[in-house]
């Protein structure tokens, strides 16, 4: 094993015979272009939620349940896709969030939760994730389109006035904490705070 | 004119009190009323007016008027609740549009068919019925005579207009709205046990591990006894709830295990329940083989349509004397038979998938838990519904898990007196008070000497039942039609090609009586202003055979009157020449130039009771008219049919002081659980169980297939069609939609479609839409996200809704068996209007 | 003269259309009030689903034991086995934070009329008692009488007669 790694070493100290070196750098710069730009396409067509419901788990379970809520249906026709609120924008935590998706797969791929009776078994556990991972961002996903800056408290009810104007305002609460629930069923809620 | 000085009196007595009473505070001295004289409100009881559970409720009058109304803490059946119809009953009797005055279509002061709408008196009311009624006679003779009436009818207006039809005009062609909801219901019971109504009672509510939602949305249709339910389930963790139906529905939000089916597939899963039962041996033998008979029933027995349409040609069996015909046969020839419906077949054809299956059946079959089956129009509204309910019964009788706290079978009713008025009082086409039938001749015999009259009086044969009676209607053979305390025009299965053309055709008079001018009214030739609910004295029986009594309370609306007041009054107008023949009046000379009002009511128990027995501070307008208590003596009249028939009832003036009681009463003593010793005193000592119904004491466990639905949907017309109820409203809306709280919170009927339906037509929520059916078109708004998610390929839209009419497009393929139509399945296609 | 000839030709329309409604029903006026004068035969175009009122403004109840309609949208409010929404809210431990009305102490009784430390099972689902209300006016005036109306008539009598 050891031996395996030294040869292989070796071999990439040694300069290079038959290529020029101005060949061996513009070539590893268009090569790195193409596996960057061959990476991130890849990456970005993962992030299309006709890939996230190219598998029955989330078109009958989550999408399902989605497509009768207002981020599915509304006045304006914005909608919100899965990756609109489940991936993050900024890249770092784009690949963090991917590289715990590919746990996910895992879970399609080997039956983890297969069947709607599996889904409602694990949905508390996946709310949590959710609900942990919008609380520590103060939930940037939402802030996405739901711009504090830019809300007119005067187009909204009376009580959504009440509490965005107090407490979203003050950074005490953030969207997620009382907005749970909002796009999909909500998990068995014993012991969640505010319920 | 003494009893109009009276009632007057008495309306006015709370005034005259009031006024007359000490000192009055100055008009300023507090923004708060306070004295007692004032505040206080006058309570009563009286059964809710809506639906087959039979709440009580306390109902607050003050000067003459329903002023509150909220559920009776006393009542065992809702114990102080009310769901949202009850909680505004208050509301029901005061739309502005009320009728104070009959209404007869004239031109030029006469009557025209084609004319408009004139106000007549009742005189004049009457006048023109006894002409059109005497004409019909003559003509067609007692064939062209027919009645619609009601489970909204109390006992003693059912069982006045039974008399008047069957005894007075000697016609059997009187039929209830009931056979719309509860006929399959009736034939399950009388195929399975030989005796009508549940053995078991809501206690089982209580006491059940278990429960099976077989085609029934209690949470939106029966929401009181879904509280019981729910407290039930959320009390006891143990307890399970499987929710079955062809569409998601609020139901489901208390579901451990739902399932969505395909319309029709519940027989295919019923009987592979029986299959997993027998397969996993747990079939209660020692029940079984003592309590127990196997019966193989004729199968492809048609769809009760008109007997020239193809599918009625085809089928082997629709002729009536063969679709109820079955062989004996015995546990393992059953067991044979229910063998081919293993859990894959059953989710093939129903698509739910097997494993929910498995648990479905494995709580049947685990002997420890108590199972209560409960139905409604899923099974009852239904081609194959009388079937339906045979196979349920099946399950719980290879179980014995029957008779005893919480197991239980249980049809729920719609109506407030399905149970008490058009099942007990029979006023079914083929039936006669407790169970008995017009065509055995031993059950008339009992009748006419009851009732005094020659034998040979009732005809034996069955008359026109509900959706014969609209096409006999259409086909002017039945010529004198008089409608009581329902919307069939509403109500009524292929009101286009059937219903509107049989009112409307020319040979027919038609009469609808009615507190509101529904879509009905407006179909018929004469309007008759009706007095509703606490306007009259009354009985109802609910679906756990509670029998419950109320006073008048309020005076009707100057002009209406109760649907008993005008059955009985009308039958003055006839000599009994002018009804019966010769042959029958040689028979019994005494009533030779007597009115039918003397043979019928005067009959010495009709008139049995002085009006002094009525309390002094009773209204009871009607008793009052006809100068004797009219409600206790046809109740008492009536209740002599059943007592020692296993239908006993308590001595009227007793109903006034309970919460109801369950029959039979015995002793003073109301039966719980029927056919169990110990519980039932109708059992044969030592016999543990006795289900005597039928002559062996045994219930009948029956071998019957899953055959398919009249109509599906096919290439053209895609998709299938659900009609059904919301909780804001009941039945017809006439008198829920005419309370604004209840009429803005679900104002129209709109059609619930899967959104990827919607999608796929390019629709939308809120698109006008054309619902297409062979039979007819109607427009609605599509709802991609309302209370109720149908599955894809189905869509539902209520019925409540008398400008959007969606019984234009169903179907009337009725059960052959039961006579009662599936409202619940047609063929349709959605197009963007 | 405008008006008039607006007038005008909104008769001669109306006597279109009964002329029109006439021949589709084979003559007789239309009584169906919930069906606003349409013949059975005729279906008039269905309005557009009106919009759950958001007011958030109390509307005074009939009786006092009438329960309170929702002022405000309900829509995807999930009530199940899982969870009740609207307790997260309207529950004894939530009101403080949410402001909104308490349920009432009714529904803490259990059917044999005992307290309970938390909401009884058989109140769980709200949507069996209250509802909100659409955006709509009424199909046809109801003339219930409010009670207070009655007492303040009595009240009004009695003061005059003294």
């Amino acid at each position: 094993m050891k031996n395996l790694v030294l040869k292989l070493w070796h071999t990439l100290r040694k300069p290079s015979v038959h290529f020029s070196l101005g060949f061996l750098v513009v070539g590893g710069f268009i090569a790195g272009i193409i596996f960057w730009g061959g990476f991130n396409t890849a990456l970005e067509l993962s992030n299309t939620e006709e890939f996230c419901i190219s598998c029955h788990e989330m078109e009958n379970n989550p999408y399902e349940e989605l497509k009768t809520t207002i981020h599915f249906t509304n006045r304006s026709g914005v909608r919100a896709t899965c990756p609109d609120c489940h991936v993050p924008h900024k890249w770092t935590d784009k690949i963090a969030r991917k590289m715990q998706a590919s746990k996910e797969v895992w879970g399609k791929i080997f039956g983890t939760i297969n069947t709607p009776e599996k889904f409602e078994a694990k949905r508390r556990h996946l709310a949590e994730n959710e609900w942990t991972r919008l609380k520590a961002n103060d939930s940037l996903e939402c802030r996405n389109c739901h711009n504090f800056d830019y809300m007119d408290f005067t187009a909204q009810s009376t009580r959504a006035e009440e509490q965005h104007s107090t407490s979203l305002a003050s950074g005490e609460k953030t969207c997620i904490d009382c907005h749970k629930g909002i796009a999909h069923e909500l998990p068995d809620m014993t012991g969640v705070e505010g319920w | 004119m003494k009893l109009n000085r009276r009632e007057f009196i008495k309306a006015n007595a709370v005034a005259v009190a009031a006024s007359a009473a000490g000192i009055a505070l100055p008009a300023s001295a507090s923004n708060l009323i306070t004295s007692s004289d004032m505040t206080k409100l006058k309570w009563d009881k009286a059964p809710c007016r809506f639906c087959g559970t039979g709440c009580s409720v306390n109902v607050g009058t003050m000067d003459g008027k329903v002023v509150a109304t909220h559920g009776d803490i006393k009542s065992p059946v809702n114990k102080g609740l009310n769901c949202i119809k009850g909680y505004f009953l208050s509301k029901i009797m005061y739309g502005k549009d009320r009728l104070q005055t009959p209404l007869l279509r004239m031109t030029d002061g006469k009557y025209d068919k084609n004319g408009d709408f004139t106000p007549i008196s009742w005189d004049q009311a009457f006048d023109v019925m006894e002409e059109k009624a005497k004409g019909t006679l003559k003509e067609k003779g007692p064939d062209g005579i027919g009645m619609f009436g009601s489970g909204q009818w109390t006992v003693q207006e059912g069982y006045a207009a039974v008399k008047l039809m069957k005894a007075g005009f000697r016609s059997n062609h009187i039929d209830p709205n009931a056979r719309h909801c509860m006929a399959s219901a009736v034939g399950g019971f009388m195929r399975t046990f030989g005796i009508d109504e549940p053995m078991g009672c809501y206690d089982d509510l209580e006491a059940a591990d278990a429960f099976v939602l077989w085609g029934s949305n209690m949470a939106e249709m029966h929401p009181i006894l879904w509280t019981r339910i729910t407290d039930r389930r959320l009390s006891a963790p143990h307890v399970k709830v499987a929710v079955l139906s062809t569409y998601e529905h609020r139901s489901f939000d208390l579901a451990d295990n739902g399932m969505i089916f395909t319309p029709q597939t519940d027989l295919a899963i019923l009987n592979f329940i029986a299959n997993y039962i027998i397969k996993t041996g747990r079939v209660n033998k020692d029940f079984v083989s003592k309590h127990t008979n196997f019966r193989l029933g004729n199968t492809d027995i048609g769809y009760g349509l008109r007997p020239e349409h193809p599918l009625e040609k085809k089928a082997k069996n629709s002729d009536a004397s063969k679709a109820g015909g079955s062989v004996e046969i015995d546990f393992d020839e059953y067991a044979k038979f229910v063998s081919t419906y293993t859990a894959e077949y059953a989710s093939e054809l129903s698509s739910v998938p097997v494993d929910k299956l498995n648990k479905l059946a494995e709580m049947y079959a685990d002997p420890k838990v108590k199972v209560t089956s409960l139905w409604t129009m899923g099974f009852n509204q239904h081609t194959r519904g009388v079937w339906a309910n045979n196979l349920v019964y099946n399950i719980h009788l290879l179980t014995g898990k029957i008779s005893t706290p919480g197991n239980s079978p249980f049809s729920l009713t719609g109506q407030p007196s399905a149970c008490g008025t058009a099942r007990e009082v029979g006023t079914f086409s083929h039936r006669l008070p407790a169970d008995m039938v017009v065509k055995n001749p031993k059950h008339r015999a009992i009748a006419e000497k009851i009732w005094k009259l020659p034998e040979g009086t009732i005809p034996a044969k069955p008359g026109y039942h509900a959706v014969l009676q609209n096409r006999k209607l259409k086909d002017g053979e039945l010529n004198f039609y008089w409608v009581q305390c329902n919307n069939n025009m509403q109500a009524a299965a292929n009101i286009n090609e059937e219903a509107l053309p049989g009112y409307r055709n020319p040979k027919n008079f038609i009469v609808v009586s009615d507190p509101y001018p529904t879509v009905t009214a407006q179909a018929a030739d004469l309007i008759l202003p009706t007095a509703m609910w606490v306007e009259k004295e009354g009985v109802y029986g609910n679906a756990e055979r509670r029998t419950q009594s109320w006073y008048q309370q309020v005076q009707a609306p100057q002009g209406a009157k109760s649907d008993m007041w005008q059955v009985v009054e009308f039958s003055k107008r006839f000599k009994m020449e002018d009804v019966w023949t010769e042959e029958l009046l040689a028979k019994k000379p005494e009533y030779r130039g007597k009115s039918m009002y003397n043979v019928l009511y005067e009959n010495g128990n009709v008139n049995e009771f002085p009006l002094s027995e009525i309390p002094d501070d009773r209204l009871n307008q009607e008793s009052r008219d006809f100068g004797f208590y009219i409600q206790k003596g046809l109740f008492e009249e009536y209740a002599s049919f059943g007592r020692g028939h296993a239908h006993d009832l308590a001595p009227y003036d007793r109903y006034h002081k309970e919460r109801g009681l369950r029959w039979p009463v015995v002793d003073g003593k109301e039966t719980k659980w029927r056919f169990k010793e110990g519980s039932d005193p109708y059992v044969k000592p030592g016999s543990d169980y006795d289900f005597y119904g039928k002559p062996d004491g045994k219930a009948v466990i029956f071998a019957l297939p899953y055959e398919p639905a009249a109509e599906f949907p096919d290439a053209e017309y895609d998709l299938w069609l659900s009609t059904g109820r919301v909780i804001e409203h009941w039945h017809t809306g006439s008198m829920t939609q005419r309370v604004p709280e209840l009429y803005k919170a679900m104002p129209d009927a709109l059609v619930y479609m899967n959104p990827d339906d919607a999608k796929k037509r390019g629709l939308r929520r809120g698109d006008l839409v054309k619902l297409i059916s062979r039979r007819g078109e109607v427009e609605s708004r599509v709802e991609t996200r309302g209370r109720n998610k149908p599955p894809r390929g189905l869509v539902f839209m209520p019925f409540f809704d008398a400008s959007r009419l969606v019984n234009k497009l169903t179907l009337d393929a009725t059960d052959p068996l039961s006579k009662e139509t599936d409202y619940k399945k047609c063929a349709i296609k959605i197009e963007k209007a | 003269m405008r008006r008039s000839i607006n007038a005008l030709s909104k008769a001669l329309l109306t006597v279109a259309i009964v002329t029109t409604s006439f021949i589709a029903f084979s003559g007789g006026n239309e009584v169906a009030t919930l069906r606003d004068s349409t013949p059975i035969d005729v279906q008039k175009t269905p309005a557009p689903i009106p919009n759950v009122a958001n007011t958030d403004v109390k509307q005074k109840r009939n009786y006092p034991m009438q329960p309170p309609l929702i002022p405000h949208k309900v829509r995807n409010y999930q009530v199940d086995l899982k969870v009740n929404k609207c307790m997260s809210c309207h529950s004894r431990n939530r009101t403080e934070e949410s402001q909104a009305p308490m349920v009432s102490v009714t529904h803490y009784m259990n059917r044999d009329g005992n307290f309970l430390a938390e909401v009884s099972p058989r109140r769980y689902f709200c949507n069996q008692c209250h509802v909100p209300q659409r955006e709509t006016d009424e199909l046809v005036e109801n003339t219930f009488v409010d009670m207070n109306t009655l007492m303040k008539e009595k009240q009004a009598a009695k003061a005059e007669k003294h």
